[in-house]
């Protein structure tokens, strides 16, 4: 069964873009995540933040089953994309990946020209429009075209470790997916640099739904909408601590737990 | 609460920390020293092992031809002038001169002394354009002319003063004499450089000449029969004119006669000689350590004559008189403007120096510009009936081209043989010695020979060492090689392609990996039993082509380049499985979590991306085992290579042997002349694999630049 885009599934689930049930993964015997729910609302930017080990990136992966290139890892439980589990026997991974995008942490072109790295995964999921158009498209939307338009045939690398990030973010888009997910995107950049993804990312969620996952919380408290707190059990499974609306979550945490990491008592 | 380290001493300051470091620094230095000597010798024994070999593969040689290529020549004309009709011989020249003057369609030709002697009759034929006169004989412009020599030696004129008197007289008076007797002087240059040649060896000048008088002791003198009247009239006139009193007695029995007893039995003083002394006359006279000295006396011109009455007749070419003796029946086939009248021959019998002259001169090209039937009748009238058939089955006779027919030739008749070697250093450093040694080898020339060289590279096969080349081995190696290659790349990068992208970790994927780990570590002689059972004896109906109707019975066994080229294959095989999984580790997982993120199925990203970026690693391991598998010998000797073959592969199912194989075929020979060629091949050998791990490795740093 094809899972469905948002443009022609129309409103198939209303409010949210992806949600987690009952998400529990393990490590080979290590239970990494327990009992996850989540509800990812639609075209909003939700941070995952927390301690390290917590697990966040773990969850993130998990909803573009890109935890299935673990040899060893196992999931249980639900994410509903569409009302569809994409965890179901009958759906395909590499599907789910093209509605499910992905940018991580550290910037990673192909070793290609720029012009291929945007034009490859088109080329792949069978795009069949003007190629030239598609690749300023999402030059464009990544707020990289102005800095890259006359030197597409260079590779990938010829760029700054931020062009290479937007470059990446900018691949994400010309595949058209639902979500794009950020793994720590700016971990690797300078502030500047940071900034301007910020700022990219403000601009993408009028189109788009981001789940960023950060271990800074300026950032979490700047850029999203929802922020979901994990943190670690002793015997260091993650679990969802506390999940709400950004600012409230940073002005009133309910936890106790969610307010001392805040303040910056631990992590 | 934590303790002050800077003042417990627990760190080295000051002057102690200064000495701590430059002990470090030491230490540092040691091992960079170590590492930079360890580097040096693995360079210095590279460069003297390559030397080495180098040196084994340069150097003189003494070689020996069974048969003289010049005398080859000399005879096979010699006979096809004496087989041609209408064609009278005669040891007797004033019969010849006779038969000649009588016949206006005749043509012959003798000395010159009895030319002049009809000249009334006869018509002596310009050489291309150069008159039989005695000007151009003396000055060398005639192609007839011919020095008449004296021999001796220095230990005879030191020993025996009536001798160098009477040489001494013979000199000075050689121009007269020989005019006297009807032959041409010798050139004034010539009379001074023999002159010369006496008083050094007799150790007087021409004023102290006299104190070898007065003289006596007898002479011996014995040689040719052409220079005995100028010498009988020089003795003459010796004990007529000066104070002598020996006896002077005088053999013929020929030029080569005088040399024999000259050198070997050393019963006479001087020799009379018609030619020079050769290669093999010298080598007698070394042999009894006599140096022979020559002086030219005098000069013979042999003169090609017609009839006064012939009238058309005034000059000949060299071309027109190779017609005229052999193969033209008729003066107009010669020249269109001669008559039609048959060609009357009238020439020295077959015993003559005279006729062995003429034909020297006028037929004495070498044997590698001869044309294709005269090299064809040599080659017939010298090997048996029972090889040239052999040889005519290989491949017609008729259709092979003259270069073939040559190196035929070369390989059955002539049949050079190194009898002796020496290596470069020994060629630069031990000259005399060499030379002294190769005078004492009968019939032996010392020659510098390069091992190495294009005909080695370009020649199958031979037993004999200076026929010897690696053609066959090399077009065996790459063939093999390439057949190795062609197994192992597709199916090792598929392999590691496997292992690495896409093992799940199973019980069944470990048991395959820890096989192929242990399959690198195996002796490369089992996978020759290996390929022995397999590909020969269980697959030989496949391997010899039997199975594609492409057998040839010879080679029908199974031991053909297919299984040479599996068996190396699969010995090769873990190593290319081995590096490729290296390389494929070695790319960075964000590549393929892109590819992947980006909704790229498994192989997509494997092929578009895993793959070219470890295509540098790969092709890595690939030179490494591609240079093993051209290096191999032992599988191979087992698989069943063919140690001695000259016939070239001609495809998959041919019998082989490969450059390896032919060098250690060559290293076991007792011979030192096949450890020369073995020397030869290594350097083959190394250049080859330069060669092909210079392109990979060019190629693999051309794939590096794409990204």
């Amino acid at each position: 069964m094809a899972l469905n885009n948002s443009s022609n599934g129309a409103a198939a689930n209303g409010k949210y873009a992806a949600e987690a049930h009952n998400l529990n993964i393990y490590y080979g015997g290590f239970q990494a995540v327990r009992d996850i729910n989540l509800s990812i609302e639609r075209q909003k930017i939700t941070a995952l933040i927390g301690p390290s080990g917590c697990g966040k990136s773990t969850v993130l992966r998990a909803f573009n089953r890109m935890n299935d290139l673990i040899p060893i890892a196992r999931t249980e439980g639900n994410v509903l994309f569409h009302g569809k589990n994409i965890y179901d026997a009958d759906v395909d991974a590499v599907e789910v990946r093209r509605r499910v995008g992905m940018v991580f942490q550290k910037p990673n072109p192909f070793p290609k020209s720029i012009y291929e790295n945007i034009s490859w995964g088109a080329k792949i999921n069978g795009y069949k429009g003007n190629m030239d158009d598609l690749v300023e498209d999402a030059l464009r939307s990544a707020a990289l075209w102005d800095e890259v338009k006359d030197k597409l045939k260079q590779s990938g690398y010829s760029l700054s470790g931020g062009q290479q990030q937007r470059l990446c973010i900018a691949r994400a888009i010309a595949i058209k997916p639902d979500i794009i997910l950020m793994d720590e995107p700016c971990s690797a950049l300078d502030p500047i640099a940071t900034l301007r993804i910020e700022e990219l990312m403000k601009e993408l969620v009028e189109r788009y739904t981001i789940i960023i996952v950060t271990h800074n919380m300026q950032q979490a408290a700047r850029v999203s909408d929802y922020t979901a707190f994990f943190t670690v059990t002793p015997d260091r499974t993650g679990y969802l601590e506390e999940f709400g609306v950004t600012k409230q979550m940073f002005t009133s945490p309910a936890s106790k737990v969610t307010e001392d990491y805040i303040t910056g008592r631990f992590g | 609460m934590a303790r002050d380290l800077r003042s417990n001493g627990a760190y080295p300051e000051g002057s102690s920390y200064a000495s701590f470091v430059r002990k470090r620094r030491r230490t540092g230095t040691f091992f960079r020293t170590l590492f930079l000597l360890a580097t040096v010798l693995g360079i210095v024994i590279l460069a003297v092992l390559i030397l080495d070999v180098a040196n084994s593969a340069f150097g003189y040689v003494a070689v020996q031809n069974r048969v003289d290529p010049e005398r080859l020549i000399d005879s096979y004309f010699k006979q096809q002038m004496l087989s041609m009709p209408r064609t009278v011989t005669g040891e007797d020249d004033v019969a010849l001169a006779e038969g000649v003057a009588a016949r206006p369609g005749a043509i012959g030709f003798f000395g010159y002394g009895y030319y002049q002697d009809r000249a009334d009759a006869l018509r002596g034929l310009a050489i291309d354009g150069v008159a039989p006169a005695a000007q151009n004989a003396a000055d060398g412009g005639y192609l007839l002319a011919r020095p008449l020599f004296l021999y001796t030696s220095q230990s005879i004129l030191r020993s025996q003063p009536q001798v160098s008197a009477f040489v001494n007289f013979y000199l000075n008076n050689a121009a007269d004499v020989a005019e006297e007797v009807g032959y041409i002087r010798a050139s004034q240059a010539d009379l001074a450089d023999s002159l010369a040649l006496w008083e050094r060896a007799a150790g007087l000048t021409a004023s102290t000449a006299d104190t070898l008088f007065p003289a006596s002791g007898d002479i011996h003198i014995a040689g040719s029969s052409t220079v005995q009247p100028i010498t009988r009239r020089m003795a003459e006139r010796f004990q007529a004119e000066l104070p002598y009193s020996g006896q002077i007695t005088i053999d013929g029995g020929g030029t080569l006669a005088g040399f024999e007893r000259l050198c070997r039995a050393r019963d006479i003083d001087l020799a009379d000689a018609s030619r020079a002394m050769e290669r093999p006359d010298a080598a007698v006279c070394r042999n009894n350590r006599i140096e022979p000295l020559a002086f030219q006396v005098a000069t013979d011109a042999v003169t090609v004559v017609a009839s006064q009455q012939n009238e058309f007749l005034t000059g000949v070419t060299r071309e027109q008189l190779r017609q005229i003796f052999i193969g033209a029946e008729r003066w107009s086939e010669v020249d269109p403007s001669w008559p039609n009248t048959p060609i009357l021959r009238f020439i020295p019998g077959e015993a003559s120096g005279t006729l062995d002259f003429f034909v020297a001169q006028v037929f004495g090209d070498s044997l590698e510009e001869l044309p294709k039937e005269h090299l064809l009748a040599i080659l017939s009238a010298n090997i048996s009936a029972g090889r040239l058939r052999a040889l005519n089955a290989e491949q017609a006779l008729v259709e092979r081209t003259q270069e073939e027919i040559y190196e035929l030739v070369v390989s059955e008749v002539v049949r050079p043989n190194v009898v002796e070697s020496w290596s470069f250093t020994e060629s630069l450093f031990n000259k005399a010695e060499i030379e002294a040694e190769v005078a004492t080898i009968p019939n032996a020339v010392l020659e510098f020979k390069a091992w190495l060289n294009w005909d080695f590279v370009t020649s199958p096969q031979s037993s004999n060492p200076t026929l010897a080349g690696i053609r066959t081995a090399i077009l065996g190696s790459l063939f093999v090689t390439l057949i190795a290659f062609l197994v192992a790349v597709p199916l090792g990068v598929g392999a590691a392609t496997y292992l690495e992208e896409y093992s799940k970790g199973t019980k069944l994927d470990g048991i395959i990996e820890t096989n192929i780990n242990n399959l690198a570590g195996v002796p490369s002689i089992i996978y020759g039993l290996l390929g022995l059972a397999v590909f020969v004896r269980f697959f030989g109906q496949l391997t010899s082509g039997v199975a594609f109707g492409a057998a040839d019975p010879s080679t029908a066994n199974g031991r053909t380049i297919l299984s040479a080229g599996l068996t190396l294959g699969l010995l090769i095989l873990p190593l290319v499985i081995i590096n490729g999984r290296e390389a494929i580790r070695a790319v960075p997982k964000a590549f393929r979590e892109a590819a992947l993120g980006l909704g790229a199925t498994k192989w997509q990203a494997t092929w578009t991306h895993v793959l070219p970026n470890a295509m540098p690693g790969i092709l890595t391991g690939v030179i490494l085992a591609v240079s093993r598998a051209f290096g191999e010998t032992a599988p191979l000797i087992v698989v069943g290579v063919s140690t001695f073959i000259v016939v070239d592969p001609s495809g998959p199912f041919s019998k082989f042997t490969t450059l390896p194989v032919q060098i250690y075929q060559w290293t076991s020979r007792p011979q030192e002349e096949f450890q020369r060629l073995a020397a030869a091949a290594i350097l083959v050998l190394l250049f080859l694999l330069i060669t092909l791990n210079a392109t990979a490795i060019f190629l693999r740093n051309r794939l590096k630049r794409d990204y």
